[in-house]
């Protein structure tokens, strides 16, 4: 297989690279070990930053997220919910960083506007009533699967061809320069070769792996952020703690959800990514100083993602900058490489951007950049695929208001009915995916209600044999990877409550069903 | 003003009941545990008030489970009970069943399964030296011990390696008989599934196995019930149903339904809230308790314990009841029965706050595969006893030696995994009360002889 560029890694920042370079005319194959956006682009808040966060300790990335807000905003109004935000300081927060707050906003150009917190508090009545300061920002909500699909669509329509669960394997270098990759699917186990003139490596946290491969070190340092979805949406505009950047300080709001975040631990393996129950007890500690409802609001679910940092000798944790790293890999004696990794979702763009504008100079393509001026044209792909972690509801929007009569429903705690399953087969069948509970799962907010999928798994399998898409006993397994996949996201959050409905969803799923005991 | 005593501290309560009952025993909770203590008590003669709100019990599968696995890696799977039992205590000598014998489960079962069958339900229990098997609505095959006539015919069949028909009904979700003969099929290879409208319901989507039980009362609804069955009864052996063969008369419409289709046929409990369990709940409820025995559908929050034994109130509609019992016995159950709860990330006995053994800290409740073979840590959390089910103090010492607890609040156990729920319950609560009966000196005067008076 032949093609003038390899992208590895179909996160926002790989798929943003594959339009960029689809723009300048150039072809490229862009590959993903699992899925788009499996990794950190899809294990996030979905914030768009206005690049106050960033003020104090990262001007540079503050800048760059203010400038890219505002582009994506115009370019991509499909991604965002253009809903504000708020730094809002209680009592415990530090004086001398409140009054510095606006001039650094107005230092890096970021409009911010003081609110009287009884205003915020009519604004949002979530917040503690505990509120010594309060400025406006404006701060975005992005979903991160649509912005990729998005792009990926885009840059599919311009001819890029995409290959999901395909990783690379290793690199044929001769005379510096990589002659051609070694990749296989990790479905099958098939292996073949793709030959390229340039080879982008944007794996994330990964990066170093790949990179290795090729007979590059680049030392990273990953840092887990873990984040909690809570069962319905508690805020409007996005809230910030207004004090240095720390642990549970943002809540986001998104779709019918809101997500509390994140904490910064260093991990040394990125085997096996889950936040841990002292994480979650100490994002719903801190968070619930900010928003009081979150000591005891109920939780759907928590995930963590990694931050891929490279790491500079003097660095540690959230010190380290969260700026984006990009290596041309010349000094390494590799020509036709280059790494792109760390930064932020909302600087995806302009990282695709001065990517793409080393790879195409090395092709002797002189194009210019296009994509901080044409928009990004909607797909309508991300109102129903994109599997992954960020739970943003799928569904909402699409949910007929009243059902049919006769219309059963498949998942009575999140209203899904069996016609909305049947969109969503079909729609996978045309992806050429299998209509598995788990896919269905990941496009649908089935199994994310109270129930925890212990009667939808059930129902949504029985639906799926009568219809045939299920056979022989698939569906008891497929029955143990939901409940498992739910409970990866559940484990650390069980405090109380849970456990009545753990206990209910054990009774049924090993006491009556005995499927504790194998197939 | 009448003073109590509550624990070490004096208090002072104003009377404010309407009525008060003296009684032997006072059973907290009523589910499986908490039925098995009344029933066990009234069975030797002594007065009984139970409270509790008998939720759980609506999720019971209808069948008598006893043992079957010793969780682990990898679990130890018995077809013998007993021999399960004894592999099982030599492992875990703290385990509930290492206070009774086999002997004593057997008479526990054997009082049981006779007060359900003068109510209406009977129990069939295996060979000797086994465990039988339903049908799940999963399409597993689930080891149990005693299993009711309603579902015999099954385990029958599926013993024997019958052709078993399943017919599930249109609109009724969490049953599927094609999803149950296709995961079956390799075990079972005579097994076909097939659907039908129920008579009436016919477009309806968001059917109820409670709504159809009532439905099926009717004999007209059952005779084009029966007439919708036909077709798919012929190339059949045995017919399977989900149970919703009536929540009164199941017996007599069984016995109908098998002689219009000339074939035994069974029924498969459901997912919550299952008539099966309706059904047990019912018959213990519906059957004449005589005068001395009380049940009140009541969760019951605060308990006073002082030198004649425990204090407590109920209110049922306008009414306030106080009950006075010289003994009493918990059967609260676990989270879901609100016998456990969780204060700041520790694991308390909700009534007297008792002691819980269980995990260091949170971290250590949970296993990161939900079908961990060895079982949750959390689930082996609970209340620690005597060889009489009386729990025990932080020091080892016993709590009130009028105390007893049984079923799944006791510690060390895992019932889900050891499918092993109703024979704890059972067990423990014959021990208990064969204890405390043979314990109790009843004074000469002042009676308690159960009536209610002013």
């Amino acid at each position: 297989m032949e093609t003038q560029v390899l992208i590895i890694g179909g996160g926002t920042t790989g798929t943003g690279i594959a339009r960029d370079l689809a723009l300048r005319g150039i072809s490229c194959i862009l590959i993903d070990r699992r899925d788009i956006n499996a990794g950190a682009s899809g294990a996030n808040h979905g914030l768009l930053h206005s690049g106050a966060r960033y003020i104090l300790k990262d001007s540079e990335t503050a800048k760059e997220c203010r400038q890219e807000s505002e582009l994506l905003k115009r370019l991509a109004p499909q991604c965002i919910e253009d809903t504000g935000g708020l730094f809002v300081a209680t009592s415990k927060d530090d004086d001398d960083y409140i009054a510095r707050f606006p001039g650094l906003c107005r230092d890096h150009e970021i409009a911010c506007m003081p609110v009287d917190p009884a205003r915020a508090l009519a604004l949002e009545p979530c917040l503690t009533p505990d509120l010594k300061a309060v400025f406006e920002v404006p701060d975005a909500v992005v979903d991160p699967f649509r912005l990729s699909l998005d792009n990926a669509a885009d840059a599919q329509q311009r001819g890029i061809s995409i290959f999901r669960n395909t990783e690379v394997t290793g690199f044929i270098c001769r005379q510096g320069n990589i002659q051609a990759a070694r990749v296989r699917d990790t479905r099958n186990g098939k292996t073949w070769r793709i030959e390229a003139c340039q080879y982008v490596n944007a794996t994330g946290a990964w990066a170093d792996k790949v990179a290795a491969m090729a007979g590059v070190y680049i030392s990273m340092l990953y840092s887990k952020g873990s984040l909690l979805v809570t069962q319905s949406r508690i805020n409007h505009q996005v809230i910030n703690r207004l004090r240095p950047a720390s642990d549970a300080d943002i809540l986001v709001p998104g779709g019918t959800v809101s997500i509390i975040g994140t904490t910064s631990v260093e991990i040394d393996s990125l085997e096996d990514i889950r936040p841990t129950m002292a994480e979650v007890s100490a994002i719903i500690r801190e968070g619930s100083v900010m928003v009081p409802e979150l000591a005891d609001t109920r939780y759907i679910r928590a995930y963590a993602g990694v931050r891929p940092l490279v790491k500079n000798d003097r660095d540690e944790g959230r010190a380290v900058s969260r700026n984006y790293t990009l290596k041309n890999h010349e000094s390494d004696g590799l020509k036709n490489f280059v790494t792109i990794t760390g930064g932020k979702l909302t600087t995806y763009r302009l990282m695709a951007e001065k990517t793409a504008d080393i790879v195409a100079r090395r092709l002797n393509n002189h194009r210019p950049c296009r994509t901080a001026d044409l928009s990004l044209p909607s797909s309508g792909k991300g109102a129903w695929t994109g599997p992954g972690k960020s739970l943003r509801s799928r569904t909402a929007g699409s949910q007929p208001t009243r059902l049919p009569s006769g219309e059963t429903l498949i998942c009575e705690c999140e209203m899904v009915s069996e016609s909305m399953v049947d969109h969503i087969v079909t729609s996978l069948k045309a992806e050429g995916r299998p209509p598995a509970l788990e896919e269905i799962g990941h496009r649908s907010r089935i199994g994310k209600g109270p129930c925890q999928g212990t009667f939808c798994s059930f129902r949504l399998a029985g639906y799926l044999y009568r219809t045939g898409d299920l056979s022989g006993d698939q569906g008891l397994f497929q029955i143990r990877e939901f409940v498992n996949e739910r409970w990866k996201g559940l484990m650390p959050l069980v405090r109380d409550r849970e456990l009545v409905r753990m206990e209910l969803q054990e009774s049924f799923l090993c006491g009556l069903f005995n499927m504790d005991a194998g197939v | 003003m009448r003073t109590v005593q509550h624990g070490r501290r004096r208090m002072k309560q104003k009377p404010m009941a309407d009525t008060l009952i003296h009684t032997h025993l006072a059973v907290i909770g009523s589910g499986m545990a908490g039925m098995a203590a009344a029933i066990f008590a009234r069975n030797r003669g002594m007065a009984t008030v139970q409270v509790g709100r008998a939720s759980e019990i609506s999720f019971a599968s209808g069948c008598l489970d006893l043992f079957s696995t010793v969780p682990g890696h990898p679990p130890r799977i018995f077809a013998d009970p007993f021999e399960g039992i004894a592999a099982l205590v030599r492992i875990r000598p703290e385990h509930p069943y290492t206070h009774v014998t086999e002997d004593q489960i057997r008479q526990g079962f054997g009082e049981f399964t006779r007060f359900m069958a003068s109510a209406g339900i009977c129990f069939h229990g295996p060979a000797p030296g086994t465990n039988q098997k339903i049908i799940t609505p999963a399409g597993t095959l689930k080891p149990t011990w005693q299993v009711p006539g309603a579902m015999i015919a099954g385990t029958r069949a599926v013993a024997a390696n019958q052709r078993i028909g399943l017919v599930d009904i249109q609109g009724l979700k969490g049953f599927g008989a094609r999803q149950m003969a296709q995961t079956l099929k390799a075990k079972l290879p005579g097994i076909t599934a097939a659907t039908i409208a129920f008579p009436g319901r016919e477009t309806a989507g968001n059917l109820m196995c409670e709504r159809l039980a009532w439905d099926l009362e009717s004999q007209a609804v059952m005779d084009r019930f029966i007439q919708r069955l036909r077709p798919h009864a012929a190339p059949v052996e045995v017919l399977g149903l989900p149970s919703v063969l009536s929540l009164y008369r199941f017996e007599a419409q069984r016995q109908t339904l098998e002689q219009a289709l000339d074939r035994p046929v069974f029924e498969i409990p459901t997912l919550s809230p299952s008539v099966t369990g309706m059904r047990m709940k019912e018959a213990f409820l519906e059957k004449p308790g005589g005068s001395g025995h009380h049940h009140f559908p009541v969760a019951v929050s605060r308990i006073i314990r002082d030198r004649d034994g425990f204090g407590f109130f109920v209110t049922v509609g306008q009414e306030t009841v106080e009950v006075r019992a010289q003994y009493l016995i918990l059967a609260t159950g676990r989270f879901l029965g609100q016998g456990l709860g969780v204060k700041a990330e520790r694991i308390t006995e909700m009534l007297f706050n008792l002691p819980v053994t269980q995990p260091h800290d949170r971290s250590g409740w949970l296993c990161r595969d939900f079908f961990d073979p060895a079982g949750h840590p959390v689930n082996r959390a609970g209340i620690e006893t005597d060889e009489f089910f009386r729990p025990l103090d932080a020091d080892g010492s016993l709590y009130d030696p009028r105390l007893y607890a049984a079923g799944s609040i006791l510690a060390h156990q895992d019932w889900k995994r050891e499918k092993s729920g109703s024979g704890i319950a059972i067990a423990s609560a014959f021990r208990a009360v064969s204890h405390m009966a043979s314990d109790m000196t009843l004074p000469d005067s002042d009676p308690p002889d159960g009536k209610a008076f002013p």
